[in-house]
């Protein structure tokens, strides 16, 4: 890897590094009594781990080849291993909170094991470390292909890469030590946002940049949705986490948005980050990866194209229908609740586009697990957008918030479309990218496949009924007009649940591991394809073909 | 600022709307307008080309 | 024309990502925007306090371990809820709360009204083991705040920066920032009537968690939800009705 890269440009990615590292003892010295400080070696240790391979390949002879005549491949497989990674890590994290409400001894009296430490490394891990290195890598294998075009840099797709990770790194980190803004979705301190900023800004002037060289007359939809991701994934970023830290030392910030605003601007946030993160960047996978593996063109482009516009207005403007009968002014809320109705408009347009695209080839379907993670992926995203509409309406939020139901709503998206349509990409561009014939075992992807809907299915299913249960028993009054149950009598009924989502999570986990194990053994056991002219395995490797 | 709580809803409702109205026109627009047909058949197959390098 | 228009913002990629913000930033400043400008957003309430330097840092740990993700504070305006865990909150009484902690699930019940509702004691005891309280309960123990001293030598750097943004802490809260944590912990102590002084004698002096000489993380967590709803009477006072509860369950 370090070889494909220039003298020049190793003396670039070796003061880049050093800089970070004396960013770093800068942290640890500022912070020497606080929790910034082992931040501070967290981030040197990080610099000196990459700069372990950089140095001890600098003085490797420099490419011969022509790099121009041929795609940037190199970050794309670090980032996919990095997310596989990730979502194990993240997954198990999901699983131990799990299992946690379930068996609260499971946090072994230790401070940083407590379930609200332990929530948002899961949280986090799943989508920021699992779903950002995901997107990262399919967006610039995406807008490579479809651009006919390389990489506009050498150096600025790795800093991407590495600079993204390391604001994972210092989130995790930091919310085992206590540090957290207790933000949801939004929890690292401010100068891992800061550095995002950086990463984030260096990710669209590459992302653009590369778009610009491109030798397609059109920018194929999926960039559309690669580059609406980054680009509102910037504002609201940035918006949501303005604060002002308490010192230069200190890891501790108070955000500039108080109470009422702070809610408003948060949701707006949240939300759209499940819209622009968790929605728009795997589109943008569905609109390339389905279609490259059904080997048949999107159903309507046009219909892609509308759903694109439909998906970037509306969204904006649904964060509020988390704030039902909160202090936040009712025409807000009505606001929220009007346009998350009308989301499903767009939302059903994507979907339905994504399956009829598979009219005519749903026998792959049946034959390939492959392209089932992506027609499954599809409709889970139908059905949790419905559902997602269906829960802004107020009157029904009013007995599913503050439920397990939101929490069976969010794990719909995120197991069953968001994990689900990217394994499929994954186990698509694995094969590609690595010039092999094929995955290493067929079987072992069926396996993970039926692992990943049954946890899915279980999951989605145990928190419905705690959720529901729930919001009733609170809302019961007996015939005297007094409420029938305490707080804790509800809580006793939620365990059977909690027992069964953790099995579903499980589930879902072991697969995961799976997936991990097939592509492991597909880099190494598989032996490469002979000059293969395609960019894909598909024709030739779908089983019962 | 003498912007009051009406105001604003009010200027929400309407100009809202007609911005809403007049992105899904162009949006519409931009989608089926016939020069553009060639240019999303081509760009819907091209994805599926057995083609990997970069155009030079 | 508007075919032209969209060719072009398509031809240089630029345009379109300005197209992308012009799509997405609309909804964002049309429902943010008046939530500064209007004022019956954020109620009056002449009476609402400041937090004091204990319950701010209690509120801090709070943050810290994040108990937002299981309990909220923000009682709808439900007529259950109401029933439940008292009058329904107002804007005005998170106008302070940076950042709001109104939470978005109960795993375990709403606390905005907490303040008052038990003893001390029985928070400690809670935190220490919530299970031997509530035997159901799948709550963690949070017997490591009673064994961590309170870092109060940043006090006055946290009251400075909440003051930058506009709360009103004076310029002598501030300075005695770590001066009032003691006192209110230790009612016997010579610092006590200085915090009353300073935050008003509706102020919470009490042994939070009955340890004397030391000041503990869990005394500032007992203080702070010994504080929730209680910074302001605006709640109480308010004539306005809960909505009833939409009837989905039939």
């Amino acid at each position: 890897m370090i070889r494909q890269l220039t003298g020049s440009e190793r003396q670039l990615a070796a003061i880049m590094l050093g800089l970070v590292a004396v960013v770093g003892v800068a942290m640890a010295a500022a912070g020497r009594n606080d929790t910034m400080g082992v931040h501070g070696l967290i981030v040197m240790l990080f610099a000196g781990a990459l700069m372990y391979p950089l140095f001890s390949a600098i003085g490797a002879p420099e490419p011969t080849e022509d790099r121009e005549a041929s795609y940037y491949d190199d970050p794309i497989k670090v980032g996919i291993v990095l997310s596989m990674i990730w979502a194990v890590f993240g997954m198990f994290m999901g699983v131990w909170v799990a299992a946690q409400l379930a068996w609260p001894g499971l946090a072994f009296d230790g401070a940083w094991s407590t379930f609200g430490r332990l929530r948002p490394t899961h949280t986090s891990g799943v989508i920021f470390g699992f779903g950002g290195n995901a997107l990262i890598a399919t967006a610039f294998h995406v807008v490579q292909r479809t651009s006919r075009a390389r990489l506009a840099g050498q150096i600025s797709p790795w800093f991407v890469l590495f600079g993204y990770n390391l604001f994972c790194v210092l989130a995790v980190s930091g919310y085992l030590m206590g540090v957290t803004q207790s933000k949801e979705y939004a929890e690292a301190e401010w100068y891992a946002d800061l550095w995002l900023v950086v990463v984030w800004v260096t990710f669209f002037v590459l992302y653009l940049r590369t778009i610009a060289r491109r030798k397609e007359p059109h920018i194929y939809v999926a960039n559309w949705y690669f580059m609406a991701f980054i680009v509102v994934v910037a504002i609201l970023h940035i918006v949501n986490n303005l604060a002002l830290p308490i010192s230069w030392g200190s890891a501790k910030s108070y955000t500039v948005w108080p109470g009422v605003q702070d809610a408003m601007v948060q949701w707006w946030y949240g939300h759209n980050a499940v819209a622009f993160f968790l929605t728009a960047g795997f589109l943008g996978m569905l609109y390339y990866y389905l279609p490259v593996r059904a080997q048949r063109p999107i159903f309507s482009y046009r219909l892609s194209i509308l759903s694109f516009w439909g998906i970037t207005f509306f969204y904006m403007w649904a964060g509020s229908h988390h704030l039902h009968y909160t202090a936040l002014p009712h025409w807000v809320q009505t606001l929220g609740m009007t346009f998350s109705v009308m989301l499903l408009v767009p939302s059903w347009a994507s979907a339905g586009n994504a399956l009829l695209t598979l009219n005519g080839a749903w026998h792959r379907v049946r034959d390939d697990a492959t392209l089932r993670f992506m027609t499954a992926a599809a409709i889970f995203y139908g059905l949790s957008t419905f559902e997602g509409s269906f829960l802004a309406i107020r009157p029904v939020n009013a007995l599913s918030h503050y439920t397990d139901w939101t929490v069976g709503h969010v794990h719909a998206g995120a197991l069953g479309w968001v994990a689900l349509i990217t394994f499929g990409s994954l186990y698509t561009l694995v094969p590609s990218l690595w010039k092999r014939e094929r995955m290493y075992s067929a079987t072992l992807v069926e396996v993970h496949f039926w692992l990943a809907i049954a946890g899915t299915l279980i999951y989605v299913f145990a928190m419905w009924n705690s959720g529901v249960i729930q919001g009733l028993m609170w809302r019961t009054y007996t015939g005297d007009g007094a409420l029938a149950y305490s707080f804790v009598d509800s809580l006793v009924a939620m365990y059977p649940y909690y027992i069964a989502r953790t099995i579903g999570g499980l589930l879902f986990l072991i697969g995961a591991i799976i997936g991990c194990y097939n592509m492991w053994m597909t880099v190494r056991a598989v032996p490469e394809t002979v000059s293969r002219q395609g960019d894909l395995p598909v024709a030739a490797t779908v089983p019962g073909e | 600022m003498d912007l009051d709580h009406d105001t604003v809803v009010a200027f929400s409702k309407s100009w809202g709307l007609f911005y809403l109205m007049g992105f899904f026109l162009c949006a519409v627009v931009y989608a089926f307008w016939p020069a553009n047909r060639k240019r999303f058949d081509r760009a819907k197959n091209s994805i599926l080309d057995q083609d990997d390098k970069p155009w030079r | 024309m508007a075919e032209l228009f969209h060719r072009k913002l398509e031809r240089s990629a630029i345009g379109f990502v300005l197209a992308i913000i012009a799509a997405a930033s609309v909804g964002g400043i049309v429902e943010i925007a008046p939530l500064f400008t209007i004022d019956d957003t954020v109620e009056e309430a002449p009476d609402m306090r400041v937090y004091t330097p204990l319950e701010l840092a209690g509120r801090n740990i709070y943050v810290r371990e994040g108990c937002y993700a299981c309990h909220s504070q923000m009682i709808r305006t439900l007529q259950d809820e109401v029933e439940r865990y008292g009058p329904y909150s107002l804007a005005v009484e998170s106008k302070y709360d940076r950042p709001m902690l109104w939470g978005s699930k109960r795993t375990g019940p709403d606390v905005a009204r907490v303040g008052g509702k038990y003893s001390d004691s029985w928070h400690v005891a809670h935190l220490m083991n919530p299970r031997e309280v509530v035997p159901e309960s799948n709550m963690p123990s949070y017997a490591f705040l009673a064994r961590t001293t309170l870092r109060t030598g940043d006090l006055s750097e946290h009251l400075a920066a909440q003051r930058a943004l506009g709360v009103p802490y004076t310029p002598e809260m501030v300075e005695n920032a770590a001066r009032d944590a003691f006192g209110q912990a230790f009612p016997d102590g010579s610092e006590a009537a200085g915090v009353v002084e300073r935050y008003g004698a509706a102020t919470n002096v009490s042994a939070f968690d009955g340890q004397s000489g030391k000041l503990t993380e869990m005394d500032a967590l007992v203080a702070y939800l010994q504080v929730l709803g209680r910074l302001t009477d605006a709640a109480h006072k308010g004539s306005a009705v809960a909505e009833n509860t939409p009837d989905t369950a039939n």
